[in-house]
């Protein structure tokens, strides 16, 4: 931020992409002087949603940093004291004086002394991601304490009521605290074990934004573009790392295909109808060459592989041009290297059928019965293999199957759609 | 992901809750509800009026007509909800065993829809 004394034009927007980049800074140093995540990050919420008021009026301060982590630090200290002060109602007039370990030091002093504050994201990330908490609650607390997102935004990402979500956050919070977590990166030992927690999140926050359609698609957007900024900002903090660079590149290539997903009328459009020409040519590029430069230097990893994958998509100017020899290596690779998952198989066997023709593809769905947890979508995929073969029948049946099992709208209608579209069904279209 | 508990009861039911031995049931009742707020998987719930406040609208040669009362004479109405967020469907069907009027007459579990899509 420049130094100058204030920017009276700031806008709203400005004011909130800057207190989002502030948040973990400020909570990491409030955390690492005070100890006490959760009131600590209590009271950088108030002092975000103060600043969120007053700025775009007043103006942002020179140093918002400073001005964030003062207003915090006294957020905190009148936390405690009114703590104390029930205490002192309730238990005995002996006690109205405030203990001297409740006391923080003067806020103005502490803001004086930046922090490392590189290092403190990076714990908070491992914090919020930690391994006692369930990937709701991760989510949620990853949002708010590395986003700076507030409770009602999160709320409206996920669609559940504030309410819900604050007690899901606070209980996390209580979580974190009963497990008795110091802040401070986790031990070299369990580093890489942690980290691949905190990137299944980051995932799973993009994969929530990514298969938003339609209704409240811009809170739930957001969450994409979150998982994004949260992603770059770890790959800042371990530049060296293939699996985080990989991860940012899948969400890249992934996110170009976002305009394209869906038609004007909100209805699915799969990969090998989607008009390439409205993928995102930027996120395209940078997500290719993140991939090939991770691959390049980096020991291989899943995130990679994936990212390989998508990058073979992207690069294709149709799904008949695609490299699909090379795709089915790469997924036999992924199962090589994260273990036999059958999410992948189903894709591989989409892959080997563009290779091997439909049949091929059949033979590999076999094996498959049961083990997928949404099981729609191996009754989609049998379905579109068999209307490939020219078995009308058997794919109008598994278009029906997978239309009833899907709990998607979306989905349904799709499915229901090619299901009317075979010739010689009951369908118009 | 969300789902529905779909609470049915029957006249014998409703009076269990609201008679004698109606305080310890919805002391359950409540002990349950404090549970899945604080675990912030509540989302919402609503108890159903006795089966006979209802008005019922049905297709009559295609055009809906209203009637006074429920749908049929069932053994069991449809009489409140719950609405949850859990992980699996496992979860809220658990949730949905301890409901204290399981004892007597059955709720169902159901997924809701949502808008969200994956490319197929």
């Amino acid at each position: 931020m420049s130094p100058s004394p204030a920017h009276p034009d700031a806008g709203a927007a400005r004011v909130e992409a800057l207190l989002r980049e502030l948040a973990p800074r400020t909570l990491g140093a409030l955390t690492r002087r005070h100890g006490q995540f959760d009131a600590c990050e209590d009271a950088v919420q108030e002092a975000l949603l103060a600043a969120a008021l007053q700025w775009p009026q007043d103006g942002v301060p020179a140093d918002p940093q400073a001005w964030l982590l003062t207003v915090a630090g006294r957020r905190l200290v009148d936390g405690w004291r009114s703590e104390s002060a029930r205490r002192a109602r309730e238990e005995s007039a002996a006690a109205r004086a405030v203990p001297d370990a409740h006391v923080a030091p003067g806020a103005d002093v502490e803001a004086a002394a930046p922090a490392p504050e590189e290092d403190d994201t990076l714990a908070l990330l491992f914090l919020c991601c930690h391994p006692a908490l369930s990937p709701p609650s991760q989510l949620a607390l990853t949002l708010r304490a590395v986003g700076g997102l507030t409770t009602a935004q999160i709320a409206s990402a996920f669609l559940v009521p504030e309410a819900t979500m604050a007690q899901r956050i606070s209980r996390a919070k209580a979580r974190i605290r009963d497990a008795g977590t110091t802040f401070a990166l986790p031990p070299a030992g369990d580093r890489a074990t942690r980290l691949g927690v905190v990137l299944h999140v980051l995932y799973l926050m993009f994969n929530e934004g990514y298969v938003a359609t339609a209704g409240d698609t811009l809170a739930r957007v957001e969450l994409t573009r979150e998982a994004i900024r949260l992603t770059r900002l770890l790959r800042a903090q371990l530049p060296g790392d293939g699996e985080v660079q990989g991860l940012l590149a899948l969400m890249l290539l992934t996110d170009a295909r976002r305009p394209a997903r869906v038609d004007a009328r909100g209805e699915l459009v799969p990969l090998a109808e989607q008009d390439r020409g409205r993928w995102d040519a930027g996120e395209i590029a940078e997500g290719v060459a993140l991939v090939g430069d991770a691959l390049a230097r980096a020991p291989l990893g899943p995130y990679q592989l994936q990212a390989a994958i998508a990058a073979l998509h992207a690069e294709a100017p149709s799904a008949d041009a695609t490299d699909w020899r090379q795709i089915v290596a790469l997924y036999r690779l992924l199962e090589r290297v994260a273990g036999t998952n059958p999410m992948v198989k189903l894709n591989e066997a989409v892959a080997v059928a563009m290779v091997d023709g439909p049949r091929a593809g059949l033979v590999l769905l076999d094996g498959l019965a049961g083990g997928l947890a949404e099981s729609h979508r191996l009754d989609a995929v049998r379905a579109h293999l068999l209307e490939r073969d020219g078995d009308l029948a058997g794919a109008r049946d598994a278009y029906r199957a997978a239309a009833r099992r899907t709990t998607s709208l979306p989905e349904r209608r799709y499915l229901e759609r090619r299901a009317a579209a075979l010739p010689g069904g009951d369908g118009e279209a | 992901m969300k789902y529905m508990v779909m609470i049915y009861d029957n006249a014998q039911t409703r009076e269990r809750f609201f008679g004698e031995e109606g305080a310890e049931l919805m002391a359950e009742v409540n002990a349950i509800m404090k549970e899945l707020t604080d675990s912030g998987e509540l989302i919402g719930g609503e108890a159903l009026a006795d089966p006979s406040n209802t008005r019922t609208i049905r297709p009559v040669d295609g055009v809906p007509a209203i009637t006074d009362g429920p749908l049929a004479e069932a053994k069991e109405h449809f009489g409140g909800y719950l609405l949850l967020e859990c992980e699996t469907i496992e979860r809220a069907a658990e949730i949905a065993r301890r409901w204290p009027s399981s004892r007597f007459t059955p709720l169902e579990v159901r997924p809701v829809m949502s808008a969200d899509g994956a490319e197929m």
